[in-house]
Parts: structure tokens; C-alpha cells; sequence
């Protein structure tokens, strides 16, 4: 894959066919990779595809107001058809490159698995169905499935939904939606006061970096509600009520948005299981709306527009 | 209020509110505390946090003048969230006030020279701080011009000033607007050509300009041309500020901290990074 | 006075003793992420884990939100009442000299010339115990920064894991004192500091990530106006304040007041020059630009804060390349500056 994406990247900006590429370069970090953007076609050669491309990209070209040529997985093509949708980026000006994928590699759950950190891994290879990890010089092996986002493993999109090329062949979605959702329904099942406590909890730990909604493909407001002051919607320092307030507010906002990509999760440094409400905000648009964000690109955006069949009165 | 916690605020009482034009008001006012008001000193230029209780801090120059220490004054353009509550002031409404920070005009600087002073819009209220005392010293200068504008008739501050300067013979006082209206009979005008019109000599001379970064912009230059260098040209350099003593970040433009290095400038000091920042 | 050390099994009893005067703070994950906590016995066994914290020490002298003061509006107006820390003495254990570093790095910042009294009467009231680091991490670049990750001179003692025991070594006369007063420790041999010395650098040895920071400032000063340089490694960036906020020597930071006008708080909090607001004025911003924000971080830290006290404001902890969702890399930056 990593090959033919070189080549049809090459080929773009060779024609003249997008003004950049966008796709995954080698991190700096083990076992990570970075956002490549490049308009250089030298630079295309650091094109990397591998069990470990977890950004979501499809943030890029509305910041970039130029001609992209981005690479995609499956669940990130939802969060660009969501925003083709909702008109922040032209269809024309976007070149998808597809990438079918199995799922990605999270790897605090290698650590947590094999009892190491990352810094004493040497090398994750994967075999088959399993991955083989060499940590301190001595080799664990550890299923693939254990080894992913929590996401990944209720991927019903592996293939993505909308592309111009496809870089490798569809994959079949096998979805494990037990396991995927095993820790919202954990929440789900407490009370509501050890629920409320949990949250509390995990929002005290909130540092408002605002990874969370940086990196949210959904979040692409001009100017999002805790910037505005005048009112003060929500104060803008740490504390814990604020802090839920704001991600409570920001879960709204992006309904029938949000294709969990997990994206806010994995950039939340201090840990907040954010996916699970963002999550469950897609099980409550799909239960009371039937729909889901970024399958469609010429679906109507659920939230952005009205139907005369409507059976609330509300509206009309 | 406790003795050494540069965060503490003093109370303040507003004495009196004058509103300047339709999003410019001036606030006179007073310590709570008169054994404070007695220990307190500041210099033109310098400026200080105003709070209001439960909404928050701003930053303006104290635009009255420290040989006039009756009271205090300041100016404020409603413009945010603070400007706004600040412009709900009513006389005997208090609020909270620490400084005075940063720098001050360079009085040794000034001395014997002739000044040219030349302002904008609200950029006023901290040259006339330094205005009137130059005018209580009078005899320590040289000739003195005062060149002011504002956009419209309408958007003229502290007309009082203007008026009183423009009676008097202290100084030279030259009054312009971008555009007049029907009452309108005096100077039409940007300031940068009306300066170059009135042509000050750069001999012996000091220009001090304040207002906003365009008007700056093109004023440096029609000073320029007018033969004043960059070590003859003083300034006040606008940032967004919070802290008011060089912690908090927010003002910080090459190694200096706008509020606590500043905020006022020698041309030639902040002529390196001012064209690329600002 | 001598170094002194102790059997790792004996570090509950000595943690036990020293919690009964003051309150010991040591690395826990008890949270779902590294940080100071309170000593208790069941988060004893930090030893085997325990790398850095995810938030770094400043967070324990400059917290992300801290009350300053209180105003309440009574029938004689506003009163107003100062909230300082609490005079309580704690001991940090397990502080890395990287850390320990860069609090004294901004501790020069915020003694200057207008003292800030939050930070410095929490810094008046901890005692830091070092732990240096035998195994640095991946992203570990101290030993470009004039530090060295088994070295400080910056903690009050120095732990040196030895295997089985840890050597106590005395920094400040704070220190000193303290270990005086410490039971259950033995002397240690001249063989003991010989062989942490033989770690020390084997640690410095094992430090891949490197800068070159020699001429630095000019470096940065004459690319400064360079655009397309910054707007090239700017690209990724998505403009989150992670690298500020997990950073141990950024300190800049925003002043609120609790929405009430009768009776609230007035709080400062974290605040980061990632964000376009952090310059927003009602008619401008110099740094609307997302490159402009990324150049002035990085110009503040290795050009103006160096500039202004003699010292770079990076102690090359590495936590802001390990953290960025993005991988926006400082070493690759500065790396890129050098070779302009």
C-alpha cells in the first residue's frame, strides 16, 4: 500500500492535481507516526501506511484552503464526508486516498499487556492475526485485537466510504461491538450518583489544553463558545464543573458529527475516557434519529436541517 | 488589602464619569483609603490593572497628570467584556486598582527640548497625562506642539483639554478629523500629512506619539521624513496584557515584556521586531 | 555530613516517619496518569514504574487554577481578603533532575523584581528529594540542556538507585537537615559513590535525542523573519496547548473572577500562547497566525528567556514530544533552525 500511495501522491503533484498531500510521515517517537504535509514531491518518499497511522487527518484541508490530496481510513473518511457535508470542504478539492484498515495499534495497550513501557519495547511485528513484541530482548506475543483502539474494534467502516483511490483491498467489516462498547456500558450500569462521581472524578484531572477539541475533526467552529465571552457561557479555568460543563457542551456541538474517531481520547493527556461520551452521543443519534454522521455525503446533516414530516410541533 | 501581595488590588471610589464620545468614557477617581492615597506616586505613561468585582481585570494608562494628584483618571473604550461593566460605572461605584506598573515618558529625555506630541483616537489619554505636566512645568521646555485627531468630529476625546490647551499659550495645539460633518469647521485631515504640514523642525526636538498601530504606523514615517531618528521618536507599544509585571506572558515581544519594559519605547528600541509583529 | 542510604523495603517505614510531621508527596497513578500524590502505603511500589510524572512538578508550585483572593461586597463595599497557600512543609519525592531544573528556572521569573507570593511560599515550603535517572526515556534530551539525568544540583537530596538500595545524597543545607533527622538509614561507602557515579554516566550515556544549542539565540534571532521556515514546521500543528501545559517551564498565565459581583473569587489559571486569544486584542492580534504562535513559543524559550535570565527555558524533558498529538518534535525544530 505504502508503495502505491507514494506513487499516486507523486502523481498528483506531479499533474498539478492538488496543491498538497496530506498523509502519514515516520514519527519522531517509537511507534508513532506524524502528519506528513508536503506540496514537495521529494518529501513524498516518508509516506509511511502501518498498524500505527492513528491521527485523523481530514482536519487539514479546511485549514489549508488549497487542493488536498489526503489519506484516510475508514473512520476518518466518515469525519470528511461529515465536513463535505456540512461545507467545509469542497469535494472538488479534495483527492481521498483510501486506506482499508484493520485497526489501529493503541499503544498504552501493549504496555498495559505485556507490563512494559514503551521505552523498553524494540519492535512490534505483526504476524497474522497476532503481534509479536520484543521488549528487553525477549519476544510476547499478543492477539492483534488486544492491541487496538477501543474503536477499532467496532469499526463497521474498515473500508473507507468515499475515496478517488483505494490503496488496498476492502475489508470486511467485523465489528465486536461487546467489546468495543464494554466500557460505556459499564458506565451505563452504574447508579447515577457512582456515575456522577466517576465523571467528577475524571474531570478533575482536566488541564483545558483543549486537545480534545483541537484535534476534533467535528470541532471546526470559527470560534467555539468558550471563546466568546460576552456571555460567559463557561469559566475558562480548570475546575472540575467547568471542565464537564465545557466537554458536556462540546458533546452536543458535535452530535451527528462525531464518527468516533477517538481522536479526542487519544490526545487527552491526562487520560479522560472522552469516547465514551462521545460514543454514547452517536448510540443516542442513531437511536432517536436513525443516523449516522459521514456515511453520506449528500445525506442532509441530521441536526442542520428540518423536515415538514417532523413530529415535533416545536418547529413549526 | 494586605501589604505585600502585588495581586491585591486597592479599592477605589469613581468620583465622577465623563463620556467622551459614543464608546469612550473617562473616570475620576479616588482611593477608599486615604493612608494609601498618600503613600501612592506614579509617573505619565505608566498604567495599571482596573477590576471590576466579578468580571475581571483590564489594563489602561492613568491619563491624568501626577502634578495634578487630586484625584486620578482613566479612559476606557468599551470594546470586551470587562470595557463593557467598566462603561456601567456610576459615580460612588467602586473598583479595584493596582500599579502603578511599567515605564514612564523620559522626562530627563524631554528636558529642554521641544516636544512634538502627536495622538489618536483614545491614544490621547496617556500624552495627556505628560501634557499637563508639561504644562505645570512649563519653563523645563522647549516650544511645544500638540497635534490630535480622531476619525470624526464625534470621536474627538477629552474636547475640554483641547479646548483649554487651544486658549492658552502653552503650546501650539493643532486639532484634525478624518472627516468633518456639517458643524464642522476646522482641519481635515490624517494626521501623518497634517503633521508633515505643519512641518516641526527635528532640531532639538522630541516627538511622542500614541494611538493606534495604522496611525503609528504612518506616523513614524511622516516623522522620518521630517528628519526625527528613531532615538527622537517616543512611543507607547499596545499588547494585551493581564498581569501588569512581566509574568504572566501575554505582552511578551522579543526579550521584552511590553508591561513591565515598557509600555513605553524609543523608536530605536523596538524598531527590530515592531515590523515584523506588528 | 556523609551520604547516607537505605534498603528499598525500608522506604514505607521511612515514608511512614516522615509523613507524621509534614505531608510526602511521591509519583502515583492512581488518577489514569503520573502524578504527585500523597504518600500512602498502597502507592509504594513507584520504584519499579515510575519514569516522570505526566504533569509536570511546576503543577505542585504553580497549579493549573489557584485562588488569589476573595472579594466580598458588604454595606461598607468591597472587601477584600488575600488566599495564600498553606504554610504547611511538604517533602517531594522522586522529584527527576529535569524537573528540578526547570522549577528553578521559572522560580527566577517569578522572584523578579515583583515577587509572586503564590509560587514562591509553596517553593519556601518544599523540600525537593531527587531521583536521578538511570534509564532515561526515548524522548529524553536533558543532556543537551547543561543538565544530566542522574545529576542536580536543584533538589534539596539526591536519591541514586543502586539496585537493591537507594543513596541519599545531601545538595542544600535544607537537605541536609532533613537527612540528619531521617531514620533507618546507614552510611554509605566511598565504594557506594563510585559506583552512582558509574550510573550517572551510564545514563548520560544511553541519552540518544540530542540539540546542538550553541549560538542559539543568534541562530533564532537572524531567522526570525524566515516565514517559510516556520510556517513549514508550524503545518501539523493543530494549535492545543498540550506542549504548554505538560511543558515544566512554561508559566504563562490568565487572571478570572468567579461570575458574581457580590461575593466570588479571583483565580489565575494555566494559559497558553498556542491559543489565538492569548494575544486577541479588540483591534488586533499580532499572532492571529497560527505560525507566529508557534514561532513566539519557541523564541521565548530559547531566545528571550535566555536573553533575560541567562538561562534557555527548556530542560529537555521531552514531554511536549511525547505528548502532541501531532508529533510537532522541538529537537527537530531547533535541529532545523541550527541548520538553516
Amino acid at each position: 500500500m505504502e508503495n502505491r500511495l507514494k506513487e499516486e501522491a507523486g502523481k498528483l503533484l506531479k499533474e498539478g492535481k492538488v496543491d498538497y498531500i496530506v498523509g502519514y510521515g515516520k514519527g519522531s517517537v517509537k511507534f508513532r507516526t506524524s502528519p506528513l504535509i508536503t506540496n514537495k514531491e521529494e518529501e513524498l518518499e516518508n509516506l509511511v501506511i502501518n498498524p500505527f497511522i492513528a491521527n485523523n487527518l481530514s482536519r487539514y484541508p479546511i485549514e489549508l484552503k488549497a487542493r488536498v490530496g489526503i489519506v484516510v481510513k475508514g473512520c476518518d473518511s466518515r469525519s470528511l464526508i461529515s465536513l463535505i457535508q456540512d461545507k467545509k470542504v469542497n469535494r472538488e478539492d479534495v483527492v481521498i486516498l483510501g486506506v482499508p484498515c484493520e485497526g489501529v495499534v493503541d499503544i498504552k495497550k501493549i504496555e498495559k499487556h505485556i507490563g512494559k513501557d514503551i521505552d523498553q519495547i524494540e519492535e512490534i511485528k505483526r504476524e497474522g492475526e497476532n503481534l509479536t513484541i520484543q521488549a528487553n530482548g525477549s519476544n510476547q506475543t499478543l492477539s492483534f485485537k488486544d492491541a487496538i483502539f477501543d474503536k477499532c474494534l467496532g469499526c463497521e467502516y474498515p473500508t473507507p466510504l468515499e475515496y478517488d483511490v483505494l490503496l488496498g483491498t476492502e475489508i470486511s467489516p467485523k465489528p465486536d461491538m461487546e467489546k468495543s462498547l464494554m466500557r460505556i456500558k459499564e458506565l451505563e450500569n452504574m447508579d447515577a450518583t457512582d456515575r456522577w462521581s466517576y465523571w467528577r472524578e475524571e474531570f478533575s484531572k482536566c488541564i483545558r489544553c483543549y486537545g480534545c477539541k483541537n484535534v476534533c475533526p467535528a470541532c471546526f467552529c470559527e470560534r467555539c463558545f468558550i471563546d466568546v465571552n460576552i456571555p460567559q457561557w463557561v469559566n475558562t479555568y480548570a475546575t472540575w464543573q467547568d471542565n464537564l460543563v465545557f466537554q458536556l457542551i462540546r458533546t452536543l456541538h458535535v452530535a451527528g458529527r462525531c464518527s468516533d474517531c477517538g481522536e479526542c481520547e487519544r490526545a487527552c493527556p491526562v487520560g479522560i475516557p472522552l469516547r465514551s461520551l462521545q460514543r454514547k452521543m452517536v448510540e443516542e443519534v442513531k437511536d432517536l434519529f436513525d443516523y449516522e454522521a459521514g456515511v453520506d455525503k449528500d445525506a442532509l446533516p441530521v441536526f442542520t436541517h428540518y423536515e415538514d414530516t417532523d413530529p415535533e410541533e416545536f418547529i413549526k | 488589602m494586605e501589604g505585600d501581595n502585588v495581586y491585591i488590588p486597592h479599592v477605589m471610589k469613581i468620583e465622577k464619569v465623563i463620556q467622551e464620545t459614543g464608546n469612550i468614557k473617562t473616570f475620576h477617581f479616588n482611593f477608599k483609603d486615604q493612608s494609601q492615597k498618600d503613600k501612592f506616586t506614579f509617573k505619565s505613561g505608566q498604567f495599571a490593572e482596573y477590576s471590576i468585582f466579578g468580571e475581571g481585570e483590564a489594563t489602561f494608562c492613568v491619563s491624568s497628570s501626577p502634578t495634578r494628584m487630586d484625584h486620578l483618571e482613566f479612559s476606557v473604550m468599551k470594546a470586551g467584556k470587562v470595557t463593557a461593566a467598566i462603561h456601567e460605572l456610576q459615580e460612588g461605584d467602586e473598583i479595584g486598582f493596582r500599579g502603578p506598573y511599567g515605564n514612564w515618558f523620559p522626562l530627563d529625555l524631554l528636558q529642554g527640548k521641544n516636544l512634538v506630541f502627536v495622538g489618536g483616537g483614545i491614544g490621547l489619554a496617556p500624552l495627556r497625562s505628560l501634557i499637563w505636566n508639561v504644562i505645570d512645568n512649563r519653563d523645563s521646555y522647549g516650544d511645544v506642539i500638540v497635534l490630535y485627531g480622531a476619525r470624526s468630529p464625534a470621536d474627538l476625546s477629552f474636547k475640554y483639554d483641547l479646548e483649554a490647551w487651544d486658549k492658552g499659550d502653552a503650546i501650539d495645539m493643532y486639532t484634525t478629523v478624518d472627516r468633518g460633518d456639517d458643524a464642522w469647521t476646522g482641519r481635515v485631515g490624517l494626521i501623518p500629512p497634517v503633521l508633515e504640514e505643519i512641518g516641526p523642525s527635528a532640531q532639538d526636538t522630541v516627538a511622542i506619539t500614541c494611538g493606534p498601530p495604522i496611525m503609528i504606523k504612518f506616523t513614524l514615517q511622516s516623522l522620518a521624513k521630517l528628519g526625527f531618528t528613531p532615538e527622537q521618536i517616543v512611543t507607547t507599544l499596545e499588547m494585551k496584557m493581564k498581569c501588569g509585571i512581566g509574568k504572566c506572558g501575554r505582552c511578551n515581544i522579543g526579550n521584552i515584556y511590553v508591561c513591565k519594559d515598557g509600555p513605553v519605547f524609543t523608536y530605536a528600541q523596538i524598531q527590530n521586531f515592531l515590523s515584523d509583529e506588528f | 555530613m556523609g551520604n547516607k542510604k537505605i534498603k528499598k523495603d525500608q522506604l514505607n517505614t521511612l515514608f511512614n516517619e516522615l509523613s507524621k510531621d509534614c505531608s510526602v508527596l511521591v509519583p502515583t497513578r492512581s488518577k489514569g496518569y503520573i502524578g504527585f500524590d500523597l504518600w500512602d502505603e498502597n502507592n509504594g511500589d513507584f520504584i519499579g514504574w515510575y519514569k516522570n510524572t505526566t504533569i509536570p512538578l511546576k503543577a505542585n508550585f504553580f497549579p493549573k487554577v489557584e485562588d488569589m483572593f476573595r472579594f466580598n461586597k458588604g454595606e461598607g463595599g468591597y472587601e477584600i481578603k488575600e488566599i495564600l497557600p498553606e504554610e504547611e512543609s511538604q517533602i517531594i519525592f522522586g522529584v527527576r533532575p529535569c524537573d528540578a531544573r526547570a522549577l528553578k528556572i521559572i522560580g527566577t521569573l517569578f522572584a523578579d523584581t515583583y515577587k509572586d507570593p503564590y509560587f514562591l511560599k509553596r517553593r519556601e515550603n518544599a523540600i525537593l528529594i531527587g531521583l536521578g535517572c538511570n534509564e532515561p526515556c526515548d524522548t529524553c534530551f536533558c543532556a543537551s540542556m547543561g543538565a544530566s539525568p542522574g545529576e542536580s544540583q536543584d533538589v534539596d537530596l539526591l536519591c541514586t538507585d543502586m539496585g537493591d538500595e537507594l543513596l541519599f545524597e545531601t545538595v542544600s543545607k535544607k537537605g541536609e537537615d532533613l537527612l540528619s533527622n531521617m531514620r533507618g538509614l546507614s552510611d554509605s561507602s566511598d565504594g557506594d559513590s563510585s559506583k552512582a557515579k558509574e550510573l550517572r554516566e551510564a545514563a548520560n550515556n544511553k541519552i540518544q535525542r540530542k540539540i546542538d544549542t550553541s549560538n542559539l539565540k543568534e541562530k533564532m534571532r537572524a531567522n526570525f523573519e524566515n516565514r517559510e521556515y516556520w510556517e513549514n514546521v508550524s503545518m501539523k500543528c493543530m494549535s492545543c496547548g498540550i506542549c504548554t501545559y505538560v511543558c515544566p517551564t512554561c508559566h504563562c498565565f490568565d487572571i478570572h473572577d468567579e461570575n458574581n459581583k457580590k461575593d466570588g473569587l479571583r483565580v489565575r489559571n494555566w494559559d497558553s500562547c498556542k491559543f489565538p486569544l492569548f494575544t486577541r486584542m479588540p483591534m488586533e492580534n499580532p499572532r492571529h497566525e497560527k505560525w507566529r504562535r508557534v514561532r513566539q513559543r519557541y523564541h521565548h524559550k530559547f531566545e528571550y528567556y535566555d536573553m533575560n535570565f541567562g538561562v534557555i527555558a527548556c530542560t529537555g524533558c521531552g514531554r511536549c514530544i511525547r505528548e502532541c498529538p501531532v508529533n510537532v518534535d522541538v529537537t527537530q525544530i531547533i535541529t532545523g533552525i541550527q541548520s538553516l
